[in-house]
């Protein structure tokens, strides 16, 4: 025979609209709250992993795992980049690589408050290899020997002096700002300078690593093999989306730890709430129970009738959820990124595939709350329930 | 006799009542969590010492200042002594079994900490011994280190040259009962680091990335840290002397809105449980009606009739907020002795917490109550003696 007919799950619903209404919403603010996590490590995560190139190429110290650990002497990083036969010439003739020397540095947000910025001395070729991932939002590049910077899109309207025109003193060295750039990745929230002028501000005489345009159809893998190895000047070689894959690991694990926390209590809440109204739904309807079974409905159509029931619950509280959350969607917020110890700018981000896991997540919800109460309105015994009022 | 109507009602439907409060505690449990890591971020700034000093550099948190600042910073008036505070940043065995070390000057630590009290072992060999190490309880309880034991440590940030890990012999073993100095550092001497970096056998920052400086009096501390950075005011690093609270906050400011977004996912929750217990006070009104006519029809005031429902409404909240708080003492435990204890040194749940969870439940439970006391309050006696079950 036939399971019952999925209308008359669908109106006993709405007879039920206040229990019905309750469980959603309350599934849905389960939704809400984690899909909210998930968007802000999406957020995160895509803005490092997305802001990589394969084509580009980091070199760091051996055993660095970021350019804040990082560090060549002068020499070493000038004999790294000649040494290279990997790395692309430009137009001129000369390598397309530069070495980059990055510390973060204290600097004041609007409030008052201390935030850690990185900046970044660069050579001209610094910018060359950026190419069109950055663009100019007003001013223009910094000349290379003068004391002029550049500050990113992210941290204007969050950090003092970052506006085109003001100046900002690294240690007792005035800089002036002279543009503001856009870029599509976590260099967004840096400020960038000429790299002779500012290490002798800093006092720091050292690069921190060395980046440069990767010619077409090296292995890399190889190429890491025998740079790790190298006698004279050892590096570790990868490329920048390999770099900047690995910068996020712990925040990333902080904030799906937390998600997976909130998933699971906030879950377990969500569940027996579920488990509650539909509970109360089969003992109120315990005589049509009866009457179906009569009539010869089988006890495993009852049973995925109500499992249906509860599965809708679900469904509908994830898609409310989801849409709750969707008001996140852009928001920008900045957080310490604690595998560079530097703040980053970034926005919340809801993707299909985040969405997608939210909705299933709910109807899982759902399912598993109604999974004994479905059973216990499958094994009714016919009689006693018809007698029931 | 009320008592036990609210009893009875209660144990009637006693699946509900069980899956109302496991929700409720589940949730309690969450938000307690969720206030303790919050108290937990602050709690090195509340627990700070007022008699201590913390000189760094006021470029970076990553530049070290040199070594020749520590006996300038000595002679200084009302200065009591000052001991290194070197950041070691490595971990033992593998990355995830990471905890704080730092290098200091052995003879001085514990004049400048009086909070760090030896429980094993003897601080004389902590001194003499220029492998040794000072280890807190529960580096001892996690790894079982032992007095004796030689114990390697990996650092990123000072490579030891030919064999990769420093070795460094447990001399004894300390116990701090202020969160500013958690139970999860190890201390060694500076002097090791430095003789290693001078040997060419570590590689790694030469100067001291912190001086601790201990205060003759409180009161001082402005004047003092004043005269501090006055000394190194053009360089050739400049110095920034705060309170150890200032210090210690310049690190929770680095969460940037984590913590407001904390709150936030704090208020999804008691959303959530509102939610939750109200849909269980409106089944129960709603199965009641006939209960309710009879009660009504003998007499009982309409006020008393209500006031039932309130009754159950508030020990299902009780219960269950009880329940969730004793679950979040013992988590307490668990967390500050498993390694994520490191990320959450403060982590406890203080009485402000348990007072607010309390007054909470109380609320939760009266609002939740507020819709269905009032519909069976409104509910003429006929007309509830006429509806069925």
């Amino acid at each position: 025979m036939a399971l019952v007919p999925f209308s008359y799950n669908l109106r006993s619903m709405f007879v039920r609209k206040s229990a019905t209404l309750l469980t959603i919403v309350s599934i849905a603010a389960t939704v809400a709250v984690l899909c909210g996590v998930l968007a802000l490590e999406q957020g995160f995560d895509s803005l490092f992993k997305e802001g990589g190139r394969d084509g580009i190429l980091v070199f760091l110290r051996p055993g660095a795992s970021s350019e804040g650990e990082s560090y060549f002497p002068r020499d070493r990083a000038d004999i790294l980049i000649k040494s290279c036969s990997e790395i692309e010439e430009g137009a001129d003739g000369r390598p397309l690589a530069s070495a980059e020397m990055y510390l973060a540095v204290r600097l004041k947000k609007l409030d008052g408050s201390e935030t850690n910025v990185p900046i970044r001395g660069v050579q001209q070729r610094s910018f060359d290899l950026a190419g069109e991932m950055m663009t100019f939002v007003s001013g223009r590049r910094p000349e290379q020997g003068t004391n002029e910077i550049a500050v990113g899109r992210g941290l204007a309207g969050r950090v003092q002096h970052c506006v085109e025109g003001d100046v900002l003193t690294f240690n007792t060295t005035p800089f002036q700002v002279v543009g503001v750039f856009e870029y599509d990745g976590p260099f967004r929230s840096e400020i960038w300078g000429d790299v002779d002028r500012m290490q002798e501000a800093l006092e720091r005489p050292i690069f921190s690593r060395v980046i440069a345009k990767m010619r077409d159809g090296v292995d890399v893998t190889a190429f890491k093999q025998r740079l790790e190895k190298d006698p004279q000047t050892p590096a570790k070689v990868m490329t920048e989306t390999e770099y900047l894959s690995g910068q996020t690991a712990m925040l990333s694990g902080m904030l799906l730890a937390l998600g997976a926390i909130l998933g699971t209590v906030m879950g377990v809440a969500a569940v027996f709430t579920g488990t509650n109204t539909m509970l109360s739904a089969i003992a109120s309807r315990t005589h049509e129970i009866g009457i179906l079974l009569s009539v010869g409905f089988r006890r495993y159509s009852i049973f995925l009738g109500f499992l249906l029931e509860a599965l809708l619950l679900g469904l509908f509280g994830g898609i409310l959820g989801s849409m709750l959350s969707f008001f996140l969607n852009g928001v920008e917020t900045g957080t310490t990124n604690w595998n560079t110890f530097t703040e980053v700018a970034f926005a919340f981000r809801i993707t299909p595939n985040l969405l997608a896991k939210a909705v299933g997540f709910a109807s899982l919800l759902g399912l598993l709350g109604g999974l004994w109460p479905a059973w216990r309105a499958a094994s009714m015994k016919p009689t006693d329930a018809m007698r029931r009022q | 006799m009320p008592l036990r109507l609210v009893f009875r009602n209660l144990t009637n439907h006693w699946v509900r009542t069980l899956l109302t409060i496991g929700s409720l505690t589940v949730a309690v449990f969450l938000l307690c969590f969720l206030r303790s890591v919050l108290i937990s971020i602050d709690s090195a700034v509340v627990s700070s010492a007022s008699n201590r000093l913390i000189s760094q550099s006021a470029v970076s948190l990553f530049v070290t200042l040199p070594l020749s600042y520590q006996g300038k910073i000595d002679q200084v008036s009302g200065v009591a002594g000052t001991t290194k505070m070197n950041w070691f940043g490595g971990y033992y065995q593998t990355q995830e079994n990471f905890f704080a070390q730092f290098a200091v000057d052995a003879d001085r630590l514990l004049p400048n900490y009086p909070e760090i009290e030896i429980v094993e072992g003897s601080i004389e060999a902590f001194v003499q011994n220029r492998t040794a190490c000072l280890i807190g309880t529960n580096l001892r309880d996690n790894y079982g280190w032992k007095v004796g034991d030689r114990v390697p440590i990996i650092s990123a940030l000072y490579p030891r040259m030919p064999e990769g890990a420093w070795e460094f012999d447990v001399a004894a073993v300390y116990h701090s009962n202020r969160d500013n100095i958690d139970n999860n550092t190890l201390f060694f001497d500076f002097d090791y680091l430095y003789e290693a970096i001078e040997a060419d056998q570590a590689d790694g920052p030469e100067g001291v990335g912190v001086l601790a400086v201990g205060l003759r009096d409180p009161g001082d501390a402005e004047k003092v840290s004043a005269a501090i950075d006055q000394l190194f005011e053009n360089g050739p690093q400049r110095v920034q002397t705060t309170t150890e609270a200032e210090f210690q906050r310049q690190f929770v400011g680095m969460f940037g809105n984590v913590p407001l977004f904390l709150s936030a996912l704090g208020m999804g929750v008691i959303f959530a449980i509102v939610l939750a217990v109200l849909n269980t006070m409106l089944m129960a009104a709603r199965e009641r009606v006939h209960s309710v006519g009879v009660m009504k029809a003998l007499g009982f005031v309409d006020r008393k009739v209500a006031a039932l429902l309130v009754l159950e409404s508030l020990t299902i909240c009780l219960i269950g907020t009880t329940v969730g708080i004793l679950l979040a003492m013992l988590s307490e435990k668990g967390l500050r002795a498993s390694p994520m204890g490191v990320f959450f040194p403060g982590y406890r749940i203080s009485g402000g917490t348990v007072v607010l969870c309390l007054i909470g439940a109380v609320v939760v439970g009266l609002i939740a109550a507020a819709i269905p006391a009032s519909q069976i309050q409104r509910l003429r006696p006929v007309d509830a003696l006429r509806s069925e079950g």
